[in-house]
């Protein structure tokens, strides 16, 4: 038995790794930029400037915090053309832009020669002054020199977010019809001939076979999947020590939110679980009682059809009878309490009082799912050990039959109750996506639907990752207790 | 007595079993006909009559495609009008001979006579071809209303018949692929059946890997440009990757017969069933619903992307089903006797054991075909990984639930979701019931 847990347990690690990469791997696919997301949040009241130095520095000092300065993995295969540092570069369009680019001439010294002078272009383009050209210069309005200005900016800022080969072409045409149709942009002519020099370099000096042999680069442990999971020795505690990572939307950290909404989801569940064995036992018993009578049939057909009504348009017929001014409106359309006269210094019961006429719909919406599928086994489960030979022998020694269900057959067919502890947990950190958001229960499941609608991945990710955690160890919590309560099982 | 033996045939048992029960006898026909409604969408609600004779032309508007174009003559040869099929609105002009579609509105096609709900009962407003307004004549009422936008509810129903099919059949295609050759392979070489040279074992893996590198990493950017020009080409891209893939791994095999000496040709057990219960017991940790949606946010919107990523999330059931029955074959006397004859692995699984196995992993594709279309209408219920202007019956189902006052948004479509379930959750049943007799309960 001990030896079974322990070899159960071990099993259970590369599991959970597994997981952990699964998610991982998800996050960094995630598409945009965190920082800019972040950035956004931050300074949702700062105006739409251009890039500032100000702002720069925020994005710098986020990607330090998130670890987006690291490389990815403890180990990276790429092939021989590529860089291994190209995680140093700061904004993640550029890096993406580089990797094709590279993958492209297969040579990375001249991409990298191409991107440098590209950012000299940028260093130069940035100290051209609009107004002191203007106020230097009278006969030129203003307003133009800002037009070709940007218009410049805009050509280097897609330069360096593109591969295509015509639209760099393109864009070194626009720049070079600028530069000759406005003398005040001389300055930036002798950094654009570089560049074109070194983009010409680029398609010349082609070594693509380089991208053809694999090469595998080691980075050791101060990389993102570590930080993210092991946290490091200052500010980063890692997912292992509770530490989730921040919600885009408002910045909060996510095991905050999590911990204000997964009581109330945690509740329904389990509440509703206890139901629906409550009504499901009853109606196995019954079944095994009266195996083949007319009641049974009829109740296994019902039963059956119960089990294919999605449980989304049962609360939505609910709440069309039930909360609909047009039928009856016996219960609220939605919420867990009315803030017009909620008081949060209510006394324990009588909050609960006040929530009972808003949770009663929810919970039979939350319970009818489960009620339908346990029903179904438990039934099953029933006729099923009603058959075994022990049962026989109780019948055959005279037991009467009442007895024999309740005492030899029910014992043994409550066993898969156990599995239950594997449904429970992630239940509670998932939520219930479709039946909170229709009735718009403020748990982990609004929580969930309105971090996908607003693309707020941190959150996607924690929930993911830590139900698949809680699902694990409750897969590993209900086998131990089962070899428990089960003398018959052997774990060999 | 031996003469009925000789013809027994377990397919003819097996459907004279399904026939006894009667409601799944039923739902196949019911089966047959959403499959009928699917095909015939187009032609069953359309905007576009199926016939017209229009200013002494003849035209099948409904059949031709919604970009085409027609100019029509008057009788003196000049050009009277022209007709552009996806903007002409069909209901005003005076034909002289027209056969509607037995719906005449199209599930995108907006009334703008009749927004804001319009109950299938209530009053419904038709312009008609003098431009007056007037009340909905018999034939063009919505039968089952309309949505906040003036869609038609039956439109959009037929047409979402489509889109669960489509759903049903795509998913469950890829899964029952990936699952059946998964537990195929499980099943039948276990963990210590598949035995082969240490370095062939190894320069399989090495090939594999090879294999993800030149197919996937290297052609990453050829894979996004097709599936960013179209689906299919996309595909086609996907079929090329792979067959790059399968080809490293041949020449690796190949390479290994080159290396057999000492140590590197000892035989090695590959524990091939432990790596693939190992991965369904991981796909099975995560709650399948969040899995979808968590990779549904990080992908495009699209129908396709849902059905495949509900694919390949599902095959776990049909893979565990499969080695189970692969499991109890590979000791029966007709593939102990076909390897005896000396086929290969390959052989005997695909074309011996296989054929055997099918039948409780069609029960459980059908029972996955279910859970699919619930799946997908849920997720289009809360308006996720599906687009908004793609009409399923979980959006329509939407619909309603924030207008609660629009009963027939609620009603129709959950009644077809609920329908369509039962249906196929019912013949899996009945099938399982008639395939398996042990399994009866």
């Amino acid at each position: 038995m001990f030896k079974y847990a322990i070899k159960r347990i071990i099993t259970f690690i590369p599991m959970l790794i597994a997981i952990s990469l699964l998610s991982f791997i998800i996050s960094v696919n995630a598409p945009g930029d965190p920082v800019e997301r972040l950035a956004k949040s931050a300074e949702s009241e700062g105006s739409a400037q251009e890039q500032s130095g100000a702002s720069k520095k925020i994005k710098q000092e986020l990607r330090k915090k998130l670890g987006l300065d690291l490389p990815i993995f403890y180990l990276s295969i790429t092939d021989l053309a590529s860089s291994d540092t190209l995680y140093r570069i700061q904004d993640k369009y550029h890096q993406v832009n580089l990797k094709a680019l590279t993958h492209q001439s297969g040579n990375w010294q001249a991409v990298s020669n191409y991107y440098l002078s590209l950012l000299d272009l940028e260093k130069s383009y940035r100290k051209i002054d609009a107004k002191l050209i203007a106020e230097n210069d009278k006969t030129l309005d203003l307003n133009i020199v800002n037009e070709a200005c940007n218009q410049f900016g805009s050509e280097i800022g897609s330069l360096l977010e593109t591969s295509d080969n015509n639209l760099v072409q393109n864009s070194f045409n626009k720049m070079n019809n600028l530069l000759s149709s406005n003398s005040f942009l001389v300055p930036l002519t002798k950094p654009l001939i570089e560049l074109e020099s070194r983009r010409t370099a680029l398609s010349t000096n082609r070594t693509q076979w380089k991208t053809y042999i694999p090469a595998l680069n080691w980075y050791g442990a101060n990389n993102q999947y570590h930080l993210w999971l092991f946290g490091n020795n200052n500010d980063r505690k890692g997912l292992l020590r509770g530490d989730f990572g921040i919600s885009y939307i408002d910045s909060q950290p996510i095991q905050d939110k999590i911990w204000q909404k997964v009581g109330i989801s945690f509740s329904l569940s389990l509440i509703s679980i206890f139901l629906a064995y409550l009504i499901s036992i009853p109606i196995g018993i019954y079944s095994a009682y009266r195996k083949d009578s007319a009641a049974d049939k009829g109740m296994s057909l019902i039963l059956f059809i119960l089990y294919s009504m999605p449980s989304f348009f049962v609360g939505t017929l609910l709440l069309l009878q039930f909360a609909n001014p047009d039928n009856l409106a016996w219960f609220p359309v939605s919420g867990i309490q009315d803030p017009t006269i909620f008081d949060p210094e209510w006394s324990f019961w009588k909050k609960i009082q006040h929530r009972i006429p808003f949770l009663i719909l929810p919970i039979i919406t939350y319970t009818y799912g489960s009620f339908a599928f346990l029903s179904r086994i438990m039934r099953v489960g029933m006729i099923d050990i009603v058959s075994q030979d022990y049962i026989r022998t109780a019948r055959a020694k005279g037991l009467e039959e009442k007895k024999v269900i309740l005492k030899h057959a029910l014992r043994n067919s409550l066993l898969p109750i156990i599995t239950v502890f594997a449904a429970i947990f992630p239940m509670a950190i998932g939520g219930s996506i479709i039946i909170e958001v229709i009735f718009s229960i403020p748990g982990m499941g609004v929580e969930i639907y309105n971090s996908i609608l607003n693309y707020d991945y941190p959150m996607i990710i924690t929930v993911f990752t830590l139900s698949g955690f809680l699902t694990m160890v409750g897969y590993l919590v209900s086998d131990i207790l089962y070899a428990v309560v089960d003398p018959r099982i052997s774990y060999k | 007595m031996q003469n009925t033996n000789e013809n027994f045939s377990f397919k003819k048992y097996a459907w004279s079993q399904f026939k006894k029960n009667k409601i799944a006898l039923v739902c196949l026909y019911l089966l047959f006909t959403l499959i009928i409604i699917a095909v015939l969408a187009p032609y069953i609600a359309n905007e576009r009559p199926l016939y017209a004779e229009y200013k002494g032309e003849t035209l099948y508007p409904a059949f031709a495609s919604s970009s085409r174009t027609d100019s029509i003559f008057n009788s003196s040869g000049q050009l009277d009008e022209i007709l552009q099929y996806d903007i002409t609105d069909w209901r005003r002009l005076s034909f002289t001979k027209v056969i509607w579609a037995p719906i005449p509105y199209s599930p995108g096609g907006m009334d703008r006579y009749n927004r804001d709900y319009v109950s299938p009962g209530g009053k419904q407003r038709f312009k008609n071809q003098d431009g007056e307004i007037t009340d909905a004549p018999k034939r063009f009422r919505h039968i089952l209303g309309t949505d906040g936008i003036g869609r038609d509810l039956a439109a959009g129903l037929i047409h979402g018949t489509r889109i669960s099919l489509m759903v049903g059949l795509v998913s469950m295609g890829i899964a029952s692929l990936i699952g059946i050759i998964l537990g195929a392979l499980a099943g039948f070489f276990g963990d210590t059946k598949l035995k082969m040279p240490r370095v062939k074992y190894w320069l399989t893996l090495f090939g594999f890997f090879m294999g993800i590198f030149y197919g996937f990493g290297q052609r990453k950017y050829i894979l996004a440009d097709a599936f960013g020009e179209s689906i299919t080409s996309g595909i086609l891209q996907m079929l090329v990757s792979i067959l790059i893939i399968i080809l490293i791994i041949f020449l690796f095999r190949q390479l290994s017969r080159f290396l057999q000496f000492g140590y590197l040709k000892t035989e090695t057990k590959v524990p091939i069933d432990t790596f693939v219960s190992r991965g369904i017991e991981l796909l099975n940790s995560i709650p399948r619903l969040l899995l979808i949606i968590t990779i549904t946010a990080i992908v495009e919107r699209s129908i396709w992307i849902v059905m495949i990523i509900i694919g390949v999330t599902s095959w776990t059931g049909i893979a565990r089903f499969t080695r189970a029955e692969f499991l109890r074959i590979r000791s029966l006397e007709f593939v102990q006797a076909a390897e005896s004859l000396g086929f290969s692995s390959i052989r005997t699984i695909f074309k011996h054991a296989l054929p055997n196995a099918l039948a409780p992993v069609f029960v459980s594709i059908a029972f996955g075909i279910a859970s699919a279309i619930l799946i997908e209408s849920g997720l289009s219920f809360l308006g996720i990984g599906v687009p908004d202007d793609i009409v399923t019956w979980g959006s329509l189902l939407n619909l309603g639930r924030q207008n609660l006052e629009a009963w027939w948004l609620i009603i129709y479509p959950g009644m077809a979701i609920f329908i369509t379930i039962t249906i196929y959750n019912m013949i899996a049943e009945a099938s399982r019931d008639a395939l398996d007799p042990k399994l009866k309960s």
